[in-house]
C-alpha cells in the first residue's frame, strides 16, 4: 500500500473507502480518544478565559464597594467584633476558605496582616444537624446568629442564587441585632440585592454556578485584603498620634 | 495585588492535563470507582470537590460517589477507605509530605491519583495526573484558581460520559507478553509481616491481597512499600 498522491487522506489504519472518520460522533462505538481529548482541552481553555473575564469585570464593578465594605469590617474587628460566614453546598466551602483567610492568614500573606476572629457556621455537624432536625433547615444559620452574635459582629453569606432561605433568615436576624451584613450573590443578585437586610451585596453577574463561585472566591480574597489594609491604616494613624515609644529600642 | 484567573492560565499543557485527567476519572467512575478528596492545607477544597460530584449543580447530571477525607492521620484513614479502582485527588503544595505519601501508596491500593497545586511542582511522576499552576504566588489557593481547576474536572468528566465508547480502558494485555502480567515490579504495601522465619507476609497490591516472600527485604513492618516480582519482594521502591 503506497502513500496517497494528493487529495484528502483518511487517518492511517482506516479503510480508505470509509468516510466514517469524517463523522466520529455517529460511530456507534468510538474508539479513538484523540478527538475527545482535543475537544476537552479546547473547552477547558474557553471556560478559563470566560472565568478570567468575569473575574475582571466583577472586580472592576465592585472596587468601590470592596473598599467601603473592607473599611466597615475593619471598624467592627477593631471594636472586638467577630465574623460569621455561612453558605450552602459548594458555597459553604467557599465561605470556609474566606473565614480561614481571616482566622489564620496563610503562610506567604503580608506580615502586617492580622489573624482575626472568623467562624464558618456550617462547620459544626452537631449544631447543623441538631438545628436542621429540630427547627428546620431554614433556621440552621439564623439560630446560630441568635446564640452567638453581638452588635459588633459581621455576618457574611455566600450564595449563587442570592435567595437561599436559610441565608436570608440569618441575614435578617443579623441585621436586626445590629451586625454588619454582607452578601455574595450571582445571577441578578436575587433577594439579597433587593433586601434591606444586606449592607453590602456583591453580585457576580453570570448564569453559571461554577463561574459565579470562581469570581466570588476572588472577591472574598479582595475583601479580606481590603479589611487588612484598613486595619493597617488605622494602626498607622494611631501610631502617628501616639508618637514613637519613649521606651522603645532602635527604630 | 494578587490576581486571579488569567486567560492563559491553562497554557503550557495544563488544558491537556485536565483533559487526560477527566477521561481517566470518567473511566474510573464508569467502572464503579469512588473519588477520595484530600486537601491538608486547605480543607474546604476537599469538601468542595466532593460535593461537586455528589450533588451536581446542573440538574440531570449523574450523582457520583465522592468523599472528602479531612483531619489528622490521612494516610491510615485513606488506606482503609480507598479500594482498588478508586481515585485519589489532592489539593496541596508540591512539598506536602502527607500528600506525597498518599500518592506514592496509591498504586499499591489500585487507585489512580491526581494532584492539584501551585508553586514549586512535586517530583516528576509523583501522581498519575499533576494539574499544576506554576505561579509561585502563595495566595493562589484563595483566588478562585483551584476552584476553576476542579470545576473543570467535573465539567469535563461529564462530557466524557457522553462518549460511552471511550469509557472502557483499553485492555492492557493485548499481546502475548506484557509487563503488567509478567508481574514485573508491582508495588505492594505490607499488611501483616511474616509470623516467623521462612513465613510469608500478607501484602496488598492493585489486584488484591496476596502472600509473598519478603526474605530479601526483611525485616518489614505494616505499611512498608515493596516491589513484588513472581511472588517475592525484590526491593523497596526508590526514596524509601
Amino acid at each position: 500500500m503506497g502513500a496517497g498522491l494528493g487529495g484528502p487522506r483518511p487517518p492511517a489504519g482506516r479503510d480508505p473507502q470509509s468516510t466514517a472518520f469524517l463523522y466520529p460522533f455517529i460511530e456507534a462505538e468510538e474508539r479513538d480518544v484523540g478527538p475527545l481529548l482535543a475537544d476537552l482541552a479546547v473547552s477547558a481553555r474557553a471556560k478559563a478565559a470566560e472565568s478570567a473575564a468575569l473575574q475582571q469585570a466583577t472586580l472592576a464593578a465592585s472596587a468601590d464597594q470592596v473598599a467601603a465594605c473592607g473599611a466597615a469590617m475593619a471598624e467592627r474587628f477593631a471594636a472586638g467584633g467577630r465574623l460569621y460566614a455561612f453558605g450552602n453546598g459548594g458555597s459553604s466551602t467557599d465561605c470556609a476558605t474566606f473565614a480561614t483567610l481571616f482566622a489564620s492568614p496563610p503562610a506567604g500573606a503580608p506580615l502586617t496582616y492580622r489573624a482575626l476572629s472568623a467562624l464558618n457556621l456550617a462547620a459544626d455537624q452537631a449544631v447543623v444537624t441538631a438545628l436542621g432536625n429540630d427547627v428546620g433547615f431554614d433556621l440552621v444559620f439564623s439560630r446560630q446568629i441568635i446564640a452567638h452574635a453581638t452588635a459588633n459582629d459581621i455576618a457574611v453569606a455566600f450564595s449563587t442564587s442570592g435567595s437561599s432561605r436559610d441565608l436570608m433568615a440569618a441575614l435578617r436576624e443579623a441585621r436586626g441585632r445590629g451586625l454588619l451584613t454582607v452578601g455574595f450573590a450571582g445571577y441578578d443578585g436575587g433577594e439579597m440585592a433587593a433586601s434591606g437586610d444586606v449592607d453590602y451585596c456583591f453580585v457576580v453577574r453570570s448564569q453559571s454556578v461554577h463561574r459565579i463561585q470562581e469570581s466570588q472566591a476572588l472577591l472574598g480574597y479582595q475583601l479580606w485584603a481590603s479589611t487588612q489594609q484598613s486595619l493597617k491604616r488605622a494602626f498607622q494613624q494611631a501610631s502617628q498620634k501616639t508618637g514613637p515609644n519613649p521606651h522603645g529600642g532602635t527604630p | 495585588m494578587t490576581g486571579g484567573i488569567t486567560p492563559d492560565m491553562l497554557d503550557g499543557g495544563l488544558a491537556e492535563d485536565l483533559a487526560a485527567a477527566s477521561l481517566a476519572m470518567a473511566r474510573r467512575f464508569a467502572a464503579g470507582g469512588t473519588l477520595w478528596c484530600v486537601a491538608p492545607g486547605w480543607e474546604p477544597h476537599a469538601h468542595h470537590m466532593a460535593v461537586e460530584f455528589v450533588h451536581p449543580v446542573i440538574v440531570g447530571k449523574r450523582a457520583l460517589p465522592a468523599f472528602a477525607l479531612t483531619g489528622p492521620d490521612l494516610v491510615p484513614r485513606a488506606r482503609v477507605a480507598v479500594r482498588s479502582g478508586d481515585l485519589l485527588i489532592a489539593v496541596a503544595a508540591g512539598q506536602d509530605p502527607t500528600v506525597a505519601d498518599l500518592m506514592r501508596r496509591a498504586p499499591a491500593w489500585g487507585a489512580a491519583s491526581a494532584w492539584i497545586g501551585s508553586g514549586p511542582r512535586p517530583p516528576a511522576g509523583a501522581a498519575d495526573h499533576v494539574l499544576w499552576i506554576d505561579d509561585p504566588d502563595p495566595m493562589a489557593p484563595a483566588t478562585g484558581r483551584f476552584v476553576l481547576l476542579y470545576h473543570l474536572l467535573w465539567e469535563l468528566t461529564h462530557v466524557c460520559f457522553e462518549h460511552p465508547g471511550l469509557l472502557t480502558e483499553p485492555a492492557e494485555c493485548a499481546d502475548e507478553i506484557c509487563v503488567t502480567c509478567s508481574d514485573e515490579g508491582r508495588l505492594a504495601e505490607v499488611i501483616t509481616p511474616p509470623a516467623g522465619l521462612r513465613e510469608p507476609a500478607l501484602v496488598r497490591t492493585a489486584t488484591g491481597e496476596e502472600t509473598i516472600d519478603v526474605t530479601l527485604v526483611a525485616p518489614v513492618v505494616p505499611g512498608d512499600l515493596v516491589l513484588v516480582h513472581a511472588g517475592a519482594a525484590l526491593t523497596r521502591p526508590g526514596g524509601w
